[in-house]
């Protein structure tokens, strides 16, 4: 008797633990944000979508499966959607576009847990929290679709400010946008623009809204008659935030900031398949901060450099990265462009960061291949899902590199730089090439140049633990010291 | 009082599934917002920014005497020759590798000229900037005089990132056009994406 009144207490428990969300789903209603997509574009043949039984139009934008350098190469497309929302999102996916019907499905980041139901080739799931989803069929990332499940807006400009300049849906096209002093650009969800934006020299500039910039206009920038139209460029500014956009089919790079300070970016998509699509790329910045962003790039997907002077306080937070080209997380190559005294690359941090593939190059490294010292580096929660490097004829195949040698960017030559006091704290591989662990590699140059205090923690790959340099494959040369796997 | 206590049990227990989260997206109570699409029929320029071209600083209609000449500048800046002036294209420049910068004008022909455009790509992200600009005329390429003094010019976005140089009319078959100053923030030489001569 005791026993029966137990387990009733223990069902009564459960019942009132769930209650919140009986409650939620049946007082709070979910709140949907759909946008018509251009009357000038059509949805993708490739893709239907539909959240809560609602259609939503579906872009093709460019990516690649070339994973190797091709300075002519030609992308593919691949399906993305967007929509905001706030509750409950039942997704129903149909791929006219795939050569097989669907037979399977996985929704990505594993880490969401989301076991989708397939049916009669139809796939379908239900999310509640907003967030970047990507879904690839029958084991392929051929169309994998990438979803972009914002959180409602707030603190949307007013359009009637003389300083917002507000684009609505639609198609739209000029040559390029200057913002100056005070100025906010507001794309709204629904908007697909085909322009450049630039911030030079200006302050207290605003970019947001959740519509697309849309580089396909222009030929790959390095093709004949062509030239770098960079989505974003912030170039010498401070106070800069830019929130909630996507960047598709960039001709070039896609969110560049030079010299500038005090930058926030916040869930910012970005998905690029042509020459030199770097994701989000710093050069020579002070305190930016990126969270809740999504880079899928033809190069590398988070990138600081030094071109006229040193960077310092730079944090990536809560990203997710898919790197068809180069590398994941790249400090380097160029250290020291701009030949100044005493470069310096300090302060940058990787946190919960997760690689949904890296096809390429290493997923982890410095390369410090001119003279700057790199120091106080923190990678923080690293989960690499696919780390399918398949580096450059047999080499740059590590999962995680910092050297220091020269390279073929190179400026300083002749004079070589160090560094000092990396943390690599919780990295996760799920799934590596060929099922083993891959390699990784550190090398300095000399007693004055050395790769020192490199401290990997609470590494896992492929399941198991690794504690040793052995374990972890990771090969160090004479002119490296503290170099610890615990 | 064990077999209601066991009945209340398996009563929950079957009530347990219809509390747990439903994935039938026509039984998710849905507030729905769509925010629709304009009816276009083409990309457009967005209403937010009118076209500029209204208040461009005009040129003259008649021939542009400098179009395809015979163009020699001194140093210039990496791949910014002095031949992007006269290619009629705003989207390719020539920039001087400092000051004084001097380009020559072969105009193959005497002329009557009375009037020199200076251009920068017309495209905002190109920051407003003053040069100061002179202009000399020459009969033969070597003796040179001047048809307009040095003055500080305004280039703006707004009006078209031209500037007109009206002076009186000189017979000329070489024009040179001096630059003495540019306060772009991002070069240290003079820059021109075409010059135009007029009579």
């Amino acid at each position: 008797m005791k026993k029966l009144i137990l387990l009733l207490t223990l069902c009564l428990m459960i019942i009132l633990a769930a209650l919140p969300a009986i409650s939620f789903s049946e007082k709070r209603p979910t709140l949907l944000t759909l946008y018509e997509g251009p009357r000038t574009m059509r949805s993708s043949p490739d893709a239907s979508v539909s959240v809560n039984g609602y259609d939503l139009f579906v872009y093709d934008v460019m990516v690649n499966h070339e994973h190797i350098w091709n300075a002519n190469t030609q992308p593919v497309t691949t399906p993305m959607t967007y929509f905001d929302f706030e509750g409950r999102a039942c997704i129903r996916i149909e791929m006219p576009g795939l050569s097989q019907p669907v037979e399977s499905a996985v929704v990505q980041p594993y880490a969401c847990g989301i076991t989708p139901e397939v049916l009669d080739g139809a796939v379908s799931f239900t999310i509640t929290e907003p967030g970047q989803y990507t879904v690839v069929f029958n084991g392929s990332v051929n169309k994998a679709l990438h979803i972009f499940a914002n959180p409602p807006e707030t603190d949307v400009p007013d359009p009637d400010d003389p300083d917002v300049f507000y684009i609505g849906p639609g198609e739209w096209v000029m040559d390029a946008i200057a913002l100056q002093d005070n100025q906010t650009l507001y794309i709204s969800g629904g908007a697909v623009l085909h322009s450049i934006i630039s911030v030079a020299n200006a302050s207290n500039v605003r970019i947001c809204g959740r519509g697309l910039i849309d580089g396909s206009d222009y030929p790959a920038w390095n093709q004949a008659g062509s030239y770098a139209r960079v989505p974003i460029d912030l170039n010498h500014s401070r106070n800069v935030s830019v929130e909630g956009i996507g960047i598709v089919n960039s001709n070039c790079w896609n969110l560049n900031s030079y010299s500038s300070k005090n930058v926030t970016i916040d869930n910012v998509k970005i998905i690029s398949g042509r020459q030199n699509g770097d994701g989000f790329t710093f050069q020579s910045c002070i305190d930016h901060t990126v969270t809740n962003c999504f880079a899928r790039t033809w190069d590398d997907s988070l990138v600081i450099k030094n071109y006229s002077g040193s960077t310092r306080g730079i944090t990536f937070q809560n990203i997710q990265v898919w790197t068809d080209l180069a590398q994941s997380m790249e400090i380097g190559y160029e250290t020291d462009k701009g030949l100044t005294l005493d470069p310096e690359i300090s302060d940058v941090r990787f946190e919960n960061i997760t690689v949904l593939y890296n096809f390429h190059k290493p997923v982890i490294s410095i390369h410090n291949s001119d003279d700057a010292f790199v120091h106080d580096i923190v990678y923080r929660g690293i989960v690499v899902e696919n780390a399918f490097m398949q580096g450059d004829n047999g080499n740059n195949k590590e999962l995680i590199e910092m050297t220091l040698q020269n390279s073929a960017w190179s400026t300083v030559r002749d004079e070589f730089g160090s560094i000092d006091n990396v943390l690599i704290d919780g990295l996760t591989v799920i799934n590596t090439i060929d099922g083993k662990v891959p390699r990784s590699r550190m090398s300095g140059v000399g007693e004055d140049n050395m790769i020192t205090n490199v401290i990997l923690r609470n590494v896992r790959i492929l399941g198991e633990p690794i504690v040793t340099l052995k374990e972890m494959k990771l090969s160090v040369d004479d002119y490296c010291d503290g170099i610890v796997v615990e | 009082m064990k077999r209601v206590l066991t009945i209340i049990l398996a009563a929950l227990l079957l009530a347990i599934p219809c509390f747990s989260v439903c994935e039938e997206a026509e039984e998710i109570e849905t507030i729905v917002t769509i925010v629709t699409a304009p009816e276009q029929t083409q990309a457009q320029r967005p209403p937010c920014f009118p076209d500029p071209a209204d208040d461009y600083i005009p040129l003259p209609e008649s021939e542009n005497l400098a179009q395809g000449k015979p163009v020699k500048s001194g140093a210039h800046t990496d791949v910014y020759v002095d031949k992007n002036v006269n290619d009629g294209r705003t989207d390719t420049y020539w920039e001087s590798k400092g000051f004084p910068a001097e380009i020559t004008f072969d105009l193959q022909g005497l002329y009557s000229v009375s009037t020199v455009a200076v251009c920068l790509n017309p495209s905002s992200i190109w920051e407003p900037r003053i040069q100061e600009i002179a202009v000399q005329v020459s009969l033969d390429g070597e003796s040179f005089t001047e048809a307009a003094a040095p003055v500080k010019y305004q280039f703006d976005a707004a009006t078209g990132n031209r500037i007109r140089i009206d002076f009186d009319p000189a017979k000329a078959a070489f024009v040179k056009i001096v630059f003495t100053l540019n306060t772009s923030s991002r070069t240290g030489g003079a820059q021109a994406a075409e010059i135009c001569i007029y009579e």
